[in-house]
């Protein structure tokens, strides 16, 4: 019976142990992760993913603009193949997602900085979004109710960018705010000028790309890039970190990458050959802040580009061909700037922008942008003045087109998505710009015009996705 | 309670007065007897012997013997029954005062047909006396099929039951149990696994990245322990376990020590094993492209044949980096004791190498349990220590080097003397990845120890009382460590890791306590109506904690370690989970005919809303003996239906009701921590899902138990599945956690089981398993049209398995050839259609994904067959597994690498049977080759396996259907006049063969290939660890 006893009470003592704490089953709190986000941990993220983010969407579209060639033949980005970039499209959006919470944090704290700050990097997510998509699910988005949000007109969108755009000028004016970024701001560390001159900025990039378009307002353009950065000083960019391979450069990493033998970072003959002198007669001081030339015994000290769809052929990995090289300026180590937007940039808008209506002013803005984008690389000034000197680029303030601007902006959008939309909007009339080898065939030799939607789109919200082809067009790209 | 227990007495004291009135007045005689096996005359002790016509029954004694007395003078039929043995019936007549004896003489069953079997928390029950199937393993087959882990040794054995395994040493098996049942593209859809009445951990934790082949737990299991498993199938047979069983259940019994001579056992196996089944590879043509020569680096083999480049060799790569796989297994156990006390211990060692380099697995386990009988106390306990473990090898990756590898580089020849690694150029540097050198240098070792251990005690109040207790506990360390050295620093040096080097620690610490009390009621409520009660208390708890550091880019070379790394990040990962039952357990049975089980339980989990958490679920099962209620032709010795419903209830994983921010693991960064939405919308008002489950069947014995057969049809639903709907990322999120969706499966199982030979020495049982599962996901939720279970890369375009409604779990989706005529909205390739042909002269390929393959099998059979001779025992088991499809991405690969045999069309001519956008037949010829046709002048471009072939998801989706002799064995043991005169008890040795034979259209390694344990994508093989055969040598003597 003492067993029994003794079996009797553990069995009751454990059910009633078990039994009688009520919250024994209380534990599905996630101790992993917490409920909420301080907003500076928000604005820290915010920052890096739209770096980030500009990568992501440059390492495809510099295949589009020919900045970059696949060593690999007939690789499905170079030859414009209907790919899935699935990755980018959910970063773009996680990112937008939360800098929308960002800023309702900012306005229940009462802190204005924050939300203009936000919206900033809100305009620039979106943009790169729509002009690499078309039109995308943005009015319906980022709700936990609508599952399957439908698309936007991305006309639409540009509106709701600008209005973005327009409230963080004036929210970062403001002369109260609870709180304010500061180290967490990965980008301007807190230095609200800087934020609204790049407010400013994107308005006119986003302005100038309506140059198409009937409503292509020169003056508004012209107004905002007076509002913007006033140097290279003020560049919208962010110096990466060294502190892993994740928060290092990723330029920088698809350089090092190249140099222990994972191909990657292959720059184009079209690119090449505009710098090395072959299809303008003129060396262009940038290539060696850019590339290295070839150490072959048959090509040796020549700078040779592949060509987009054709892959290296028999050259080899590595020393023939030119390559984004560790150590330039673009991939000069871990803590490296990523640029966004550039006064180089601006001035190249200007000059657009002003072309028909003030030509001295155009021709001043033209010169300024290439001066500048030497500068920010690090070209001597000496060589800067001879490049300048040159009759092929110094052709006066009468004999400026198009074609001088587009052909400079070229060089200094380098890694920059905003190189597709100024392609697209130039219709790739650059010279010497050659369809790919091994070109998709659906595109029937035509030049790509937005990318394909995400497999997870047709998979997760089929009923709204659009039909459209990789030759459709945003709206700003209409002939 | 205590008043229907009263009740019961009651009403037996009725019947027995009742009796005893009846019995009076008339002439009496007396009745008695020995019971004895027929085979070696030993007395059996418990057999059940009844007057049928009087209601009179008793059990033997210990001795064997029974005495009836005051019997009514007359002429009765006697019965015995005993469990294990056939039935017995006699004619008796009992004449006035007159003792009359009867010795009866019982027949050990060939057909355990009355035999026990376990069922839900290790209750013992008559096979009879369940209304629902199950299906259980003996020791004796787990040791023929020469297997070293549990799921091997159940491959085949079962219907309903369909395991799979991959080559390789410790890498995990698979087990699925009638079917899928959840859309959650991350559920765990495998059994439960009891050892002992406590539930043990079965999970595989895949390695980070490309997986390795992580071991599924019960491997930690060594099989000589194992004395019978038993497998539960449906939700009436688990309903008892509750939640965690939704997916069937997998007893294990072990061996216990039984009242004699000490025992002591010795086993003895070693086995090698080399590749089941290699795709055709051509060596006619090198390296290159368009038909010229690269002889350096990653080049495909589409160059000039090896006949116009004489400096070039070609090699047979593939079979020159495998190697025979050996494996040694050693166990020895002794096991005795007394009337009060019983123990068994053993100890085994497992050591296993693989066919692919520097993979290797060693399991240790040393296991203790005993038993105490005291009066009505019972007390027994066991614990099992494991040590397991080895290093895993990328297969994965490890295959694709393979394609990627240059033909005329030798991948065995893997390291420069300077230690770097050698690629496929000619002056061995380069970029070209050899696998020998990645499986060589860059490890991942795993280190287990865990301990399963349980406590079990009974007291025993009177016959028909008593209470049950039962602690167990499951707790493991896996220890993993990945190595990839950073350079050496020497020029010309290829550098693997892109990071500079890193160090990966990985701390697993897991721990399950398993609680269980139950008070078991056994009452006759009346002669013929027995009951037997079960009500009890569950608790489960688990907690579990990762933890994760990584040190990448080494400062000095060949210095693996943490203070040598440069970046140092780290994560962590915490889960518990906490489960509370209770349950009652009613049986019912009348004159051992009918048989009646009710089960109802209520589980309250830590994981749902509290409003929710709170739920309950009913079964119900019916069993008849249809042979013992009517009048039945001599031929048919048994038969009995079945029949039974239940519900079982089941909630979501942890940590599913609350949204979160999260900090991903690049931070911090300059001491600042940035937060990013999580990817899941959480549901603050997620409900239990629940499965229901019904079942009918019969299981008929004809001439003597020589022939039997088992049917079973079911159908099962599983509704509100809590899954994670994946959502437009235009949501901000990627998933939303929900309450959706319909799956369903329904099917036949048939088990026939005959013994066509059954004489003194020599006997031939064969038993075959029959299944047929039909899967449909019924709907999934307004709005969602397809919950994506995943993609594996392949060139071009990726096939996936998604679920959609209308349409089998298994599913695979892919581009396909174009076809005229085709319904442009219909999912379903119409393969009857022409294929359109382009104006290129080739096949056109449709984008628009469609389903090209299904890979849920439409049927699967085992037939095993047992011979014994003498001394002599011979076994052989065939696997068919049929209508079964599979995505072969090697097939792809070779598209775009030209390896296989398949390839050689290169330099034909042909006219693509199909026709074109107009519907006319197409006429045009095009040439298979790359580059410019020499006789049309045309410029091919890469080529039509480049170009088309590789494009289209169609042409690489294979019939995997198979047929396997999966094991033949042939043992010997010595005989018992041999054994006199030696200092053994027994001594056997064996000779088994696993998988020699294969029948299958499938052209890669193995079509039973899978990607890894756990895994739901079942139809897509990426480029599995190859399958093998093995041949096992074994000896087993015992004192």
């Amino acid at each position: 019976m003492k067993y029994l006893n003794k079996l009797l009470l553990v069995s009751v003592l454990s059910i009633f142990m078990v039994l009688g704490c009520s919250d024994y089953l209380d534990i599905n709190d996630d101790p992993n992760n917490p409920t909420s986000a301080p907003i500076e941990g928000l604005m820290t993220n915010t920052t890096f993913q739209t770096a980030q983010n500009t990568n992501r969407v440059a390492s495809t579209t510099s295949f589009f603009v020919q900045h970059f060639a696949s060593p690999n033949e007939d690789s499905s980005t170079d030859t414009h193949e209907s790919v899935s970039y699935g990755n980018t499209w959910a970063n773009l959006y996680f990112n937008i997602g939360d800098l929308l919470v960002l800023i309702d944090q900012a306005n229940d704290l009462g802190a204005p900085h924050y939300s203009g700050t936000a919206k900033v990097m809100v305009a620039y997510n979106l943009g790169l979004l729509v002009n690499m998509f078309g039109d995308v699910p943005f009015s319906e988005g980022f709700s936990d109710d609508i599952l399957q949000p439908s698309y936007d007109n991305s006309a639409d969108i540009y509106d709701q960018i600008e209005n973005y755009l327009d409230q963080a000028k004036a929210e970062l004016q403001a002369p109260e705010s609870a709180a304010s970024p500061g180290n967490d701001d990965f980008i301007y560390g807190g230095d609200l000028v800087a934020w609204t001159r790049t407010a400013y900025a994107l308005e006119a990039r986003y302005l100038n790309h309506y140059s198409k378009l009937g409503e292509y307002d020169r003056a508004a353009v012209l107004s905002a890039v007076e509002n913007s950065f006033s140097s290279s000083d003020e560049d919208f960019q962010m110096s990466y970190f060294d502190e892993g391979t994740s928060t290092e450069n990723p330029w920088y990493r698809t350089a090092l990458n190249n140099s222990n033998l994972l191909l990657g970072g292959w720059l184009s003959d079209q690119f090449v050959d505009q710098l090395n002198g072959e299809t303008y007669g003129l060396v262009d001081p940038r290539i060696e802040f850019i590339t290295e030339p070839a150490i072959t015994e048959e090509f040796e000290g020549e700078y040779i580009g592949t060509r987009n769809g054709a892959g290296r052929g028999a050259a080899p990995e590595q020393g023939e061909r030119a390559v984004l090289a560790v150590g330039s300026f673009y991939a000069s180590g871990p803590t490296a700037p990523l640029l966004m937007a550039t006064y180089a940039e601006m001035k190249f808008i200007e000059a657009e922008a002003a072309l028909t209506v003030n030509a001295t002013r155009a021709y001043q803005a033209y010169e300024n942008g290439i001066r500048a984008h030497m500068e920010k690389l690090g070209v001597e000034q000496q060589d800067i003045e001879d490049y300048w000197n040159e009759p092929s680029v110094s052709v006066g303030s009468a004999n400026l087109t198009i074609d001088e601007i587009m052909k400079e902006k070229y060089v200094a959008m380098f890694l920059n998505p905003e190189a597709w939309n100024d392609a697209r909007r130039y219709d790739y009339a650059y010279t010497g710009f050659q369809i790919p080898a091994n070109h998709n065939p659906d595109l029937n030799g035509q030049m790509i015009r937005l990318v394909a939607y995400p497999d997870s789109e047709d998979q997760r919200n089929q009923a709204n996705v659009p039909d459209r082809t990789m030759l459709d067009r945003v709206f700003w790209d209409q002939n | 309670m205590k008043k229907s227990i009263r009740l019961c007495y009651l009403s037996i004291l009725l019947c027995t007065c009742t009796l005893m009135i009846a019995t009076q007045g008339y002439t009496q005689g007396s009745l008695s007897g020995t019971v004895t096996d027929s085979n070696t005359n030993e007395q059996l002790v418990g057999v059940n012997i009844v007057i049928n016509d009087l209601n009179l029954g008793m059990a033997t004694d210990a001795n064997g013997e029974f005495e009836f007395t005051g019997v009514p003078a007359g002429t009765y039929t006697l019965e015995a029954r005993y469990i294990g043995y056939d039935r017995y019936e006699q004619q008796i007549s009992i004449a006035d005062g007159e003792e009359t004896v009867v010795n009866i003489s019982m027949i050990e069953s060939t057909l355990e047909l009355d035999d026990v079997v376990v069922t839900a928390f290790g209750v013992e029950r008559e096979r009879r006396a369940i209304g629902y199937t199950i299906q259980d393993v003996s020791s004796d087959q787990i040791t023929s099929s020469g297997s070293g882990d549990v799921l091997g040794a159940l491959q085949g054995q079962v219907s309903g039951v369909q395991v799979t395994r991959g080559g390789g040493a410790g890498k995990g098996s698979q087990i699925f149990i009638r079917g899928f049942n959840s859309l959650d593209p991350t559920a765990d859809n495998q059994p439960l696994f009891v050892v002992d009445g406590v539930p043990i951990d079965n999970s595989t934790v895949e390695s980070n990245g490309s997986p390795r082949g992580m071991s599924n737990r019960s491997m930690d299991i060594n099989p000589d322990d194992i004395e019978s498993i038993s497998v539960l199938k449906s939700a009436p047979a688990t309903a008892l376990y509750g939640v965690r069983a939704a997916n069937g259940a997998v007893l294990i019994s072990t061996k216990q020590g039984e009242p004699g001579d000490i025992r002591i056992n010795f086993s003895h196996k070693v086995s090698r094993e080399d590749v089941i089944n290699r795709p055709d590879y051509q060596s006619v043509y090198g390296p290159g492209f368009g038909f010229s020569s690269s002889p350096d680096g990653f080049w495909p083999a589409w160059g000039a044949p090896y006949s116009e480049t004489p400096d070039l060799q070609y090699y047979n790569n593939w079979e020159n980096s495998m190697r025979t796989g050996v494996g040694i297994d050693n166990s020895v156990n002794i096991s005795g004791g007394t009337e009060t006390a019983t123990f068994f211990a053993s100890v085994s060692n497992s050591n296993n190498k693989g066919i692919l380099p520097n993979n290797d697995w060693d399991r240790t386990s040393i296991r203790l349990s005993g038993e105490l009988f005291q009066g009505p106390l019972t007390v027994a306990a066991s614990a099992n220590y494991i040590n397991s473990g080895g290093n895993r090898v990328k297969y994965i990756d490890f295959m694709a080097r393979l394609s990627y590898w240059n033909t005329s580089a030798d991948v065995t020849d893997w390291r420069h003397e300077d230690g770097t690694m050698k690629s496929d150029s000619r002056d061995g540097r380069g970029s070209g990845r050899n696998p020998v050198y990645d499986a060589n240098v860059n490890t991942y070792e795993d280190d287990v120890n865990r301990i399963i251990g349980n406590i079990r005690s009974s007291y025993q109040f009177a016959d028909w009382l008593s209470l049950e207790y039962l602690i167990g506990i499951d707790t493991y360390s896996d220890d993993r460590s990945e190595i990839t050295p950073g350079p050496l620093g020497l020029e010309n040096e290829f550098v693997w890791s892109g990071v500079g080097g890193f160090i990966e620690e990985t701390r697993i610490n897991s721990r399950d306590i398993t609680s269980n009390l139950s008070l078991n009621m056994t009452a006759d409520l009346t002669q013929d109506l027995g009951m037997t009660l079960r009500v009890g208390n569950d608790v489960f708890d688990r907690s579990s904690d990762l933890i994760r550091a990584r040190g990448e880019s080494f400062v000095v070379p060949r210095f693996n370690h943490f203070s040598n790394a440069t970046n140092i990040s780290n994560d962590q990962r915490l889960t518990e989970k906490r489960l509370i039952g209770v349950y009652g357990d009613l049986n019912i049975d009348w004159q051992d005919i009918i048989y009646l089980n009710v089960t109802g339980r209520n589980d309250w989990t830590s994981t749902l809303p509290k409003d929710n958490r709170s739920f309950f679920y009913p079964s119900v099962s019916l069993g008849a003996v249809v042979s013992d209620m009517l009048e039945t032709p001599e031929w048919l010795t048994y038969a009995k239906l079945r029949a039974s419903y239940a519900e079982v209830g089941k909630d979501a994983p942890p940590y599913s009701t609350v949204g979160v921010f999260v900090a991903p693991s690049i931070y911090p960064i300059q001491g600042t921590t940035g937060f990013t939405k999580g990817a899941t919308i959480a549901s603050p008002d997620l409900r239990p899902e629940r499965t229901t489950s019904q079942e009918v069947g019969f299981d008929l014995r004809f001439f003597d138990n020589r022939l039997g057969l088992d049917l079973t049809l079911y159908k099962a639903n599983s509704k509100d599945m809590i899954i994670p709907v994946p959502v437009s990322n235009a949501t901000g999120s990627s998933r939303f956690i929900t309450n959706a969706g319909e799956i369903e499966n329904r099917g036949i199982e048939i088990t026939l089981s005959a013994s066509p030979v059954r004489q003194q020495n020599f006997q031939w049982n064969l038993t075959s398993n029959f299944t047929l599962n039909r899967n449909e996901v019924i709907s999934i939720r307004d709005g969602v049209d397809a919950i994506t279970l995943g993609s594996i890369s392949a060139y071009v375009n990726n096939p996936f398995m998604q679920l959609v409604p209308g349409q089998s779990y298994g599913a695979i989706w892919g581009t396909s050839y174009k076809r005229f005529g085709a319904d442009p909205d219909s999912d379903v390739l119409d393969t009857s259609l022409p294929i359109i042909i382009g104006e290129d002269g080739f096949p056109v390929i449709n984008e628009d994904d469609k389903i090209v393959g299904d890979s849920t099998p439409d049927w699967t059979m085992n037939i095993s067959n047992v011979f014994n001779y003498k001394t002599w025992d011979f076994n052989f088991n065939v696997d068919f597994v049929m209508g079964v499809d599979k995505y072969n991405k090697l097939d792809n690969w070779d598209a775009a690498f030209g390896h296989t045999e398949k390839t050689l069309n290169r330099e034909d001519r042909i006219v693509f049977d199909g026709v074109l956008a107009d519907g006319s037949t197409n006429t045009q010829e095009v040439w298979l080759g790359q580059g410019v046709d020499s006789e049309t002048g045309r410029n091919y471009g890469a080529g039509y396996h480049r170009n088309t072939y590789r494009g289209i998801i169609e042409e690489s989706v294979e019939d995997a259907s198979y047929i396997k002799l999966r094991n033949i064995g042939l043992g010997y043991s010595l005989s018992e006049d041999i054994l006199e005169n030696l200092p053994f008890r027994s001594v056997r040795a064996g000779v088994t063969a696993n998988n020699i034979l294969l029948w299958t259209p499938f052209s890669q390694y193995d079509p039973e290939a899978f990607n890894s344990s756990g895994s739901n994508l079942i139809g897509l093989v990426d480029l599995a660890y190859p399958g093998t055969r093995s041949l096992i040598f074994s000896l087993n003597f015992s004192f």
